[in-house]
């Protein structure tokens, strides 16, 4: 029966096709990811993420197009056809911007009701009593349980979906005459560059220039430092001027002087009238 | 050529049977006895040394004796022997040729192309040398951290002038300097300096008609000593190796010098060195003397055992 | 390749000559893999690389570092504020040990979905167990060192849940603890066994592990006629490694950019009152740490069953697996007490990790 090329479910074969091309891009765009890290920017929030998101463009169609041509020569035993990963491509992002904003919707409504209606059925007075952590642990369950099984549902809806269209490719594909193994040494073979050592020098540098990138851009100091940690201040040597200190001495050294003459002054003026307060006027040498 | 297992044995007069075992000298590694069983033999198989083998080819070996003779090869003790997977005999199978054929494994369909595997070697190495790449740079400098810091020029209040009673003598001030290393809490270690009150000979000597710059690691001009000022500070670290000095007064030489008691180096007042291993004479640091006679230093330290000075601290 | 060796190859014939390693070479890497390399193999190198990444930022930790209870804060903060680079390696290693506990479940549930651990494969497994509480280990003692409030409350409560072990509870608590109460001792302890006893240990277990690995062969798939293996035979040489190689880039990726979005920041410095603080362990311990907030668990019994009783009968059936599931088959999909019992328990863990997060709202 090995020879005999499988007919699969359309959910089967949308699994088979999605799940490698998935994991084949990630990573590559967990990279991605990292170098806009480096650089301060969250992956999730724009820019970046729209960096991210076209960047993964054509990492995607390459990984759906491997994905789909080793399925289709492997499982249904037929030749791929030309610009697979392409055609796969746009057609599953059609596929994702309209049954996935639907399905994402639906989830998100399903989440929020039945975490109401669980919140509400643990509200009434029989169940009222019930501590804290079990609570939390019983609704937990109740409303994750059920946007779980909508979630499958609906996840499983999408493969179907998606197993169609990669079904639709396999039959305009004409079959592949080869033995099973035969084809199996076809899929493998198909991962070895036509120009070996083009492809890896062009690997190697773009993953050198990558790291360079990164070391450039990463902080060195932490990015989020503790808001009670001081910093260790350097004092920095203080800058005598020799000549301004003897100016700056002089100047104090003659104040003094003017003041002690204005209050010898003010002294003598008083020396009729008070002997003592003269005595105690009398101002210490500077 | 080596005995086979299982090819045929004859005696000078007919076919006896066939090379049942074999026995390696386990020092020597050779085979030293074929055991021969079989038919002809009759009963135990019997062990016959390699001497007495005529002629040796893929699938027959020739013994001089006659079929008769046989017996009096003594029988094969088993007991005597364990197989060469039970011992460890270092490099047996590089001398050992007994096996008639070859055990084959086939190569799987995968593994057949070559440019296949090349490839994918090619391409692990790449990504091997990538995965921990990033890590040598930031881990280089975090190492060194600590290595190359920037220098602290502070003024340091070592002591007073009024120490000095004599010109040309040298006196030692000890002070108290703060340390903070690191995440450490700040600690007091002592230091001392070496000052001495110049006479114009002796300044001409340490100053050789020029104004001593101090310089930090950018080339920044931190401080000059004047040749004019009179007094002089040296490093208490003689330049040797870093063992604190002294000064003495030697009697054969009559006069007054630094001497370093760790390898016997000499100074002269001005620094000079007179006699032992220091490269270069003593280090002067920069030195100021305010009006009330006070002494204040910039604490450097200098590498030992190099004729160039160079700050290292 | 014609003419003369060059001075590398000449090299090689040398060391071979005496060391068979050409053959050495071909026996290590030329093994087989039924059915061929693939993906959900990795997991086990992508430990050890982990481990081993572990290890080398653990060391460069150490250079600044120190395990006194008067210095441990003030050393980990110079790392993060001062050490050029040492907030990145100092998250990486905080990251790397979490990345640790995910692998270590990914592996062994792929091992048991793949019933790897079935006969001949009990001692591997064995083996393996150990080393997953070794891990755990690791997590654990690894998570004092900084001798912030975090680190030195979440180890407290950890001991003393120990402490609820019959017989030897009390011996091993103080044994940890260096005494009655938590103090430089059990900083001293901690240490030694975080990067010297440890690791030692796991090195040795873990070389262990993959001899018992390479006797026994690799299991292979759980489903394919012996014509579709064959088919798909490919070597563990270039092709697996290829595979562990691309899986451990991306976890080095992965654990990176944790490091980028989360660094570590301290809390204050550990004092005997936890003021503020809710202590909490680890995320991996969380879901331990939410099911003893149950009432059924409730007092010294209750303590006992819900910390020790229960995690321990829990091991000890999960090290007594291939000496009681004896049958052959190893198709998950024709085990469904296997199947549900793991969905059970990872749906388990999730939830009440989920519930032990959800729960610290309620505490302030």
């Amino acid at each position: 029966m090995t020879d005999q090329p499988t007919q699969m479910s359309p959910v089967k074969l949308g699994l088979a096709v999605a799940w490698p091309a998935f994991w084949t891009g990630m990573p590559i765009k967990i990279v991605l990811a990292l170098l806009l890290l480096a650089m301060g920017q969250h992956p999730w929030e724009f820019p970046g993420l729209a960096f991210l998101l076209l960047l993964s463009i054509p990492v995607d169609i390459w990984a759906v197009g491997l994905s789909g041509r080793t399925v289709l020569l492997e499982r249904l035993g037929v030749e791929p056809p030309a610009s697979l990963g392409l055609t796969l491509w746009w057609q599953g992002a059609a596929l994702y911007a309209t049954y996935g904003s639907l399905a994402c919707f639906l989830e998100r409504q399903t989440i929020a009701g039945s975490k109401a209606v669980v919140a509400r059925i643990l509200d009434l007075e029989l169940l009222k009593t019930i501590p804290i952590a079990e609570r939390i642990s019983i609704e937990l369950t109740a409303w994750g349980s059920i946007a779980a099984v909508v979630l499958l549902a609906l996840a499983l809806g999408g493969l179907f979906l998606f197993g169609k269209l990669v079904q639709r490719q396999a039959d305009a594909a004409s079959p592949a005459a080869a033995s099973y193994e035969a084809r199996v040494y076809q899929w493998d073979l198909m991962r070895v560059p036509a120009d070996q050592p083009l492809m890896l020098t062009v690997f190697t540098a773009v993953g050198v220039s990558m790291v360079l990138m990164l070391w450039a851009f990463m902080p060195v100091t932490t990015p989020h430092p503790h808001e009670s940690y001081k910093q260790d201040e350097k004092k920095a040597a203080p800058v005598l001027k020799p000549t301004e200190a003897l100016q700056k001495a002089e100047r104090v050294l003659t104040q003094a002087e003017t003041s002690v003459q204005a209050l010898e002054e003010k002294a003598r003026k008083n020396k009729g009238k008070a002997p003592e307060k003269k005595a105690a006027a009398k101002p210490k040498k500077a | 050529m080596q005995p086979k297992l299982k090819s045929k044995v004859r005696c000078a007069d007919r076919e006896v049977g066939e090379i049942t075992r074999v026995i390696v000298d386990p020092l020597s590694r050779e085979v030293s006895h074929i055991v021969v069983g079989g038919n002809g033999v009759g009963g135990a198989e019997r062990q016959v040394p390699v001497s007495e083998m005529q002629s040796v080819t893929d699938d027959l070996v020739q013994l001089r004796a006659a079929s008769s003779a046989l017996a009096q090869f003594p029988p094969l003790k088993r007991e005597d022997y364990v197989t060469i997977h039970e011992v460890e005999i270092a490099h047996l199978e590089d001398h050992l040729h007994v096996e008639s054929g070859e055990v084959l494994v086939p190569l799987p369909t995968l593994e057949r192309d070559v440019l296949r595997r090349t490839f994918f070697m090619n391409l692990t190495h790449a990504i091997g040398a990538l995965v921990a790449l990033p890590l040598a740079f930031p881990v280089l400098k975090y190492l060194m951290k600590p290595m190359y810091s920037p220098f602290d020029n502070a003024w340091l209040k070592v002591g007073n002038v009024n120490r000095i009673k004599a010109d040309d003598v040298g006196v030692q001030l000890k002070y108290k300097k703060k340390v903070k290393e690191a995440f450490m809490p700040e600690a007091e270690v002592d230091k001392n300096v070496w000052i001495l009150k110049a006479s114009p000979a002796v300044l001409e000597e340490v100053y050789k008609g020029k104004d001593m710059e101090f310089r930090d690691q950018t080339g920044r001009l931190v401080w000059t000593n004047k040749k004019d000022v009179p007094y002089v500070v040296f490093s208490g670290k003689c330049p040797h190796l870093g063992c604190g000095y002294k000064w003495r007064k030697v009697p054969k030489l009559g006069k007054e010098i630094f001497l370093c008691p760790c390898h016997l180096s000499i100074y002269d007042p001005s620094g000079k060195v007179l006699d032992g291993p220091a490269p270069r004479p003593l280090d002067t640091l920069p030195i100021r003397v305010d009006a009330g006679g006070n002494v204040e230093i910039i604490d450097m330290e200098f590498k030992a055992g190099t004729k160039a000075q160079t700050r290292i601290v | 390749m014609s003419g003369q060796p060059n001075v590398l190859e000449k090299v090689i014939a040398f060391v071979d000559e005496r060391v068979g390693l050409k053959t050495l070479q071909a026996k290590m890497l030329n093994e087989p893999v039924p059915g061929g390399s693939r993906w959900a193999y990795i997991f086990g190198s992508v430990l050890l690389f982990i481990f081993i990444m572990q290890a080398v930022t653990g060391i460069l930790l150490m250079f600044y570092y120190v395990p006194s209870a008067d210095h441990a804060y003030a050393s980990t903060q110079y790392i993060i504020h001062e050490v050029d680079y040492g907030w990145f390696l100092l998250s990486y290693h905080f990251w790397g040990s979490s990345a640790m506990v995910v692998m270590v479940f990914a592996h062994m549930s792929q091992v048991f979905l793949w019933g790897a651990y079935k006969s001949p494969r009990e001692m591997i497994w064995l083996v393996g167990l150990a080393l997953f509480g070794i891990v755990m280990g690791f997590g654990f003692t690894g998570y004092l060192l900084p001798w912030d409030q975090r680190a030195y409350w979440a180890t407290t409560v950890g001991v003393e849940i120990m402490d609820k072990t019959p017989i030897v509870g009390d011996f091993m608590a103080r044994f940890l603890k260096g005494g009655a109460t938590p103090g430089q001792m059990t900083l001293s302890r901690f240490f030694v066994i975080h990067v010297m006893i440890l690791p030692a240990t796991l090195m040795g277990l873990a070389g262990l592990h993959i001899f018992l690995f390479r006797k026994a062969g690799p299991a292979g798939p759980f489903r394919g006629t012996p014509d579709e293996l064959k088919a798909k035979t490919d070597y563990f040489f270039p092709r697996q490694i290829w595979k562990d190689m691309v899986a451990m880039g991306a976890v080095f990726a992965a654990i990176c950019s944790l490091a980028f979005i989360e660094p570590v920041v301290l809390l204050e410095e550990a004092t005997p009152d936890p003021g503020e603080y809710h202590p909490e362990p680890e995320w991996y311990f969380l879901f331990l740490f939410q099911l003893l907030r149950l009432k059924i668990f409730s007092g010294e019994f209750g303590q006992f069953l819900g910390a020790i009783a229960i995690p321990g009968a829990f091991m000890a059936l999960l090290a007594a697996l291939p000496f009681i599931d004896r049958s052959p088959e190893r198709n998950i999909f024709k085990r469904p007490v296997a199947l549900i019992g793991w969905i059970v328990v990872m749906a388990a863990i999730l939830i009440f990790t989920v519930s032990a997060i959800i729960n610290r709202e309620f505490l302030d």
